[in-house]
């Protein structure tokens, strides 16, 4: 079910978070020391988390097996709060209740829309504390002595001046076998910790799955990551029926996730590449999906497409490190824009420089209608973190909040296309935005 | 290609404009792939549909007896829907050729992809 999370990379339970360690003191010994203490000062929340965690990989293996069964035999309902840790958000909030008797669980999701356009990290964690409490009881203590487990270490900041990676996870991975007896194995590890200290804060999780959710069944080859494409394709408002173009797929990515997710409409990827093409067809028929993917071999700045006719663009547009641009964004957007419905939608992934020649030499010229005329600044606290409504909502330091701010440039309209929401995205080595316009109306109203 | 796909595509060739359309569709090989039936799919997409195109094209392909227009209350009508399904999902074009009505020219279709790239644009992965 946590499966379909469709913009989250990963999901975590969290053991720990805490304020970043102080490193000022040069002792390192005493940062050691407060290393270990992750560990040795609660290790009851420890070992709930696990077997939290081994209750939901034992509901998934049992799912997979009683697929013919009465789903009310083994249900589960579990609350989650997504808390935005990082500063680099996209993914889909969730929202569940939550209820817990013994191994009778209830799953649901509920998927939030993204009327608020509220993104989280590409790293989302999954916050399970009265669960952790109740676990504690019907959790009947699974044998945690022989578990074989990893740690993963991620420092930076001031403490990775102090500590290589390599140190931090030999501090807990000794202090793990002291307190529970667990071993260490590296190669095929029962349980990976991950560890996660920086200048914002030190944070302790299991993944709960082995694979990224970020990596799809259904996908052979992915291009764009998966929950990118997701995303954009939530932006992009498909209706049934709608006529839905990515003029650059590649892979298909984008398309794959958005036929997956938005089955009635149709759709049309097109690329230049002989063998991006000859990649995208290999996906649509290993997702199945090629009934609903249509492919063509053209030229984005020369759409075999008559004006007016398509309801949703959504593209990556490439940035130019994996692939080459062979014609300037402006005139690409053009020809978009020439073939796009009034009232109909435009994503786009770009990058900071497509963003800077678009910003340039464009008049930011005030259209006479209001319509549809949002500025990106609501797209800016878009990125902050909601506050979590069942009250264990982290608290943001300050520092957070105030560099989000700026982080959002101002792109004008584009003749009659209206910016209307910007998203900042992380693609793991470098950020993007994601821009949704909507076509104005001929003028004239 | 499917007939709804090609139902969509107009000639782009430079000067042409709405004259480029419906591109003269000919195929040396055609096959018929199921598809699941999806009738509110199909309602919703006959609106979009230009009729004298997809019947043109229809016949290029020999497919038989197809309806010159919507029926009346189309949306009910299964049958109705169930044809047009047919025609505009079911029916795959793997090898053939598209003209531009108006300029003549030519765009080969292989293996189900219709290329129609003007200048010598092909770029390698």
């Amino acid at each position: 079910m946590l499966k379909k999370l469709k913009s989250a990379e990963r999901l975590f339970l969290l053991i720990k978070k805490q304020f970043p360690f102080n490193v000022s003191s040069v002792n390192k010994g005493k940062i050691c020391n407060e290393m270990q203490r992750l560990i040795n000062d609660d290790p009851e929340s420890w070992l709930n988390t696990i077997s939290i965690w081994k209750n939901l990989l034992e509901l998934d293996a049992k799912k997979k097996r009683l697929s013919q069964r009465d789903a009310n035999l083994l249900k589960r309902k579990m609350g989650e709060n997504d808390t935005v840790i990082t500063k680099k958000l996209k993914a889909e909030q969730m929202q569940k209740t939550q209820e817990n008797r013994e191994y009778q669980l209830e799953k649901q999701a509920e998927e939030e829309t993204l009327a608020q356009g509220n993104f989280l990290t590409s790293r989302e964690k999954l916050q399970l504390e009265e669960c952790q409490n109740e676990a504690a009881e019907a959790a009947g203590t699974p044998s945690q002595n022989d578990l074989t487990f990893r740690v993963s270490c991620r420092c930076s900041g001031a403490v990775a001046k102090t500590f290589s990676a390599q140190e931090v996870g030999r501090i807990i991975g000794i202090a793990l076998m002291k307190q529970f007896g667990w071993k260490a194995d590296l190669r095929d590890p029962d349980v990976e910790i991950f560890i996660h200290l920086n200048d914002i804060y030190s944070v302790v999780g299991i993944p709960v799955f082995r694979a990224p959710l970020a990596s799809r069944a259904y996908i052979r080859t992915a291009g764009l990551r998966s929950t990118v494409a997701w995303a954009m394709a939530s932006v992009a408002e498909i209706k049934a029926g709608a006529l839905v173009l990515d003029p650059m797929c590649g892979l298909g990515t984008i398309l794959l996730e958005a036929a997956k997710e938005w089955p009635d409409a149709h759709y049309v990827g097109a690329d230049v590449s002989d063998a991006q093409l000859r990649g995208a067809r290999d996906n649509l028929k290993a997702a199945g999906l090629e009934d609903k993917i249509a492919l063509l071999q053209v030229s984005v700045v020369e759409l075999p497409l008559p004006s007016e006719s398509v309801d949703v663009i959504i593209s990556d547009i490439p940035f130019g490190k994996k692939f080459k641009l062979g014609k300037d964004i402006k005139s690409i957007l053009r020809e978009m824009e020439r073939v796009l419905h009034a009232g109909g939608t435009v994503v786009l992934l770009l990058s900071e420089a497509h963003c800077r020649s678009l910003t340039d030499g464009e008049e930011s010229s005030i259209p006479s209608n209001s319509e549809g005329r949002r500025t990106d600044e609501p797209g800016a606290e878009k990125c902050l973190i909601p506050e979590g409504e069942t009250g264990t909502s982290e608290t943001v330091p300050p520092s957070l909040e105030a560099s989000n701010q700026e982080c959002l440039p101002k792109i004008p309209p584009f003749g009659s296309l209206m910016p209307v929401e910007c998203y900042k995205v992380s693609l793991g080595k470098t950020d993007a935005f994601i821009y949704k316009y909507k076509k104005s109306h001929s003028s004239g109203l | 290609m499917k007939l709804l796909t090609h139902n969509f595509l107009s000639s782009h060739v430079k000067g042409v404009g709405p004259r480029g359309f419906p591109l003269r569709l000919q195929a040396s090989e055609v096959r018929i792939m199921p598809v699941e039936f999806n009738p509110d799919f199909v309602a919703r997409m006959i609106p979009k549909v230009e009729w004298a195109a997809l019947v043109e094209a229809a016949n290029t392909l020999s497919l038989g007896e197809v309806p010159t227009e919507p029926i009346q209350g189309y949306e009910q009508n299964e049958d109705f829907l169930r044809t047009m399904h047919h025609i505009l999902l079911e029916v795959e074009v793997m090898e053939g050729t598209l003209q531009c009505p108006e300029s003549g020219r030519v765009f080969p279709i292989t293996r189900g992809i219709p290329n129609m790239l003007l200048s010598d644009e092909q770029t390698e992965a």
